[in-house]
C-alpha cells in the first residue's frame, strides 16, 4: 500500500478562497479606513451597511477582523500543504476551529443585514459564500483529527 | 527485491504527482493573487465619480410622480403649515449663502416659528459652475442621517468661502461635521459613498422639469395649488407674496 503524499485538495481550495476573501476584507478595511473613493457597489446597498454602527466592533472595524481571519485560514492551509504538516493535528484542529468561528461570525453579520440593518451589501455577501465553502472544505480535517496522531507530527 | 523496487518506484510517481499539483496550485494560486489586487486597486482608485456628480435614474426621471418622490426636500417647520415656501439651492452659490443666513433666519422668525409656513429646501447643485455643490448637497444629507441637517446646511453656507476654492474638500466636510456635533466616522463612511446620489440627482432633475435656470429660486405655494416664484429673493419681496397669500385665504 502506498502512502498518500499529494497535497489535501482540500487544503489547497481552502488557501485559494482566503486569499480571495482576504482580497474582499482588505477592501472594504481600506473603505473603513477612507483610502477609498465610494465603495464600489453594484448589487444592494454597502454604504448603508458599511456606515452601520455594527460595521465596527468597538473601535475595531469589522473587515479587519475579517481580513485577520482569512489571513490566518491561508497561513494555516499554507502551512498543511507542506510535506512536514501534512498530518498535523495542530493544523487540522486550527482549519476546523478557525472556519467554524468564521461560519459563525459570518451568519451573525448576515443576520444583522437582513434583520437589522435591512440592507445588503454585495461585499458582504461574497465574504459570506466564501465562508461557507471554506468551512465544508474544512469538513475533511475532522476525519484527520479522529485518526491517531501521527509519529512526528504534534 | 523486485517488490521493494516497485513500491519506491510509486512512491516517486506519487511524490511527482504531488510535486506538480503543487505547481498548479500556485499557478493558481498566483491568478487569484493577480485578480485580486486589479479589482481591489479598481476599488483603491475610487472606482466611480458617482458620489460627486449625477447619477443613472435608471427611469425615474420619466415618470414625473416616481421622480418628486425621490426628490424629498428637506423640511423646516410645521408639515401642516398653509403655506410652502420652497427654495432650489447650491451650496456653493454666494447668493444662496446670502439667503441662508440672511433672508432665512428673518422668514423662520416671522412665518415658520408661528405655524404659518413651512420652509422647504431642495438641493439644485451647479455643477457645471460649482466642482463641490453636489458633493456638498450629499454631505448635507448624510447629515440628515444624524438628525443635524440644518445645523450642517448652515455650516456649509457659513463656511462657503473656505471649502469652495479647495481641491478637495472631503475631509473639510468630516471635519465641519465633527463641529456640529456629528459622528465623524459614521458621516466620512457615508459621504465616501454613493449614498443619496440618487437624490441629489432626482432634486437637480425635478429643478430642471420646472424650468429653474438658476439658485437661489424661491417658490411660495399653498396646499397643492400652483407655486408662485418670488422674482427676488429678499425678505420684504418673499414677505410680500407671503402675506398675500395668506391674506387671501393660507390661514
Amino acid at each position: 500500500m502506498t502512502a498518500d503524499l499529494r497535497p489535501p485538495a482540500n487544503r489547497m481550495a481552502i488557501a485559494l478562497l482566503s486569499l480571495a476573501g482576504a482580497f474582499v476584507a482588505f477592501y472594504l478595511f481600506a473603505h473603513a479606513l477612507g483610502w477609498t473613493g465610494p465603495i464600489v457597489c453594484g448589487v444592494g446597498d454597502c454604504a448603508t451597511v458599511q456606515a452601520s454602527s455594527y460595521a465596527k466592533v468597538g473601535p475595531i472595524p469589522v473587515a479587519a477582523i475579517g481580513l485577520a481571519g482569512y489571513m490566518f485560514l491561508l497561513g494555516m492551509a499554507l502551512l498543511g500543504l507542506q510535506p512536514a504538516y501534512a498530518a498535523s493535528r495542530v493544523v487540522s484542529g486550527a482549519l476546523v476551529a478557525a472556519s467554524s468561528v468564521a461560519l459563525a461570525f459570518s451568519a451573525y453579520l448576515t443576520y444583522l443585514e437582513a434583520a437589522v440593518i435591512h440592507a445588503w451589501c454585495q461585499w458582504c455577501v461574497v465574504s459570506a459564500i466564501l465562508v461557507v465553502l471554506i468551512f465544508l472544505f474544512s469538513l475533511p480535517e475532522v476525519g484527520r483529527l479522529r485518526q491517531s496522531p501521527a509519529r512526528g507530527h504534534p | 527485491m523486485r517488490q521493494v523496487s516497485t513500491r519506491s518506484e510509486e512512491r516517486r510517481k506519487a511524490r511527482q504527482g504531488g510535486g506538480s499539483d503543487m505547481t498548479r496550485f500556485y499557478w493558481v494560486l498566483a491568478a487569484v493573487a493577480v485578480v485580486g489586487m486589479i479589482v481591489v486597486g479598481y476599488g483603491l482608485s475610487g472606482g466611480g465619480s458617482a458620489a460627486t456628480e449625477p447619477v443613472d435614474l435608471a427611469g425615474v426621471e420619466e415618470d414625473m410622480g416616481a421622480l418628486i418622490s425621490l426628490a424629498q426636500g428637506i423640511t423646516l417647520g410645521d408639515e401642516n403649515a398653509p403655506l410652502t415656501i420652497a427654495e432650489f439651492g447650491d451650496y456653493q452659490c454666494p447668493g444662496c449663502r446670502e439667503f441662508s443666513l440672511g433672508v432665512k433666519p428673518q422668514l423662520d422668525f416671522a412665518f415658520v416659528q408661528k405655524g404659518l409656513v413651512k420652509f422647504v429646501f431642495y438641493d439644485f447643485p451647479l455643477i457645471s459652475i460649482h466642482a463641490h455643490a453636489f458633493l456638498a448637497a450629499r454631505a448635507s444629507r448624510c447629515a440628515l442621517d444624524q438628525g443635524k441637517y440644518w445645523e450642517y446646511h448652515e455650516a456649509l453656507f457659513t463656511n462657503q468661502s473656505r471649502w469652495a476654492g479647495m481641491s478637495e474638500v472631503v475631509g473639510t466636510f468630516v471635519g465641519y461635521a465633527g463641529e456640529v456635533g456629528m459622528d465623524e466616522d459614521e458621516f466620512g463612511t457615508c459621504l465616501r459613498s454613493d449614498k443619496y446620489a440618487d437624490v441629489v440627482t432626482a432634486n437637480m432633475r425635478l429643478a430642471m422639469e420646472l424650468g429653474l435656470t438658476g439658485t437661489p429660486t424661491v417658490m411660495v405655494s399653498q396646499g397643492q395649488g400652483m407655486a408662485r416664484r418670488v422674482q427676488r429673493y429678499d425678505f420684504p419681496s418673499i414677505q410680500a407674496v407671503v402675506e398675500e397669500m395668506l391674506a387671501q385665504g393660507g390661514n
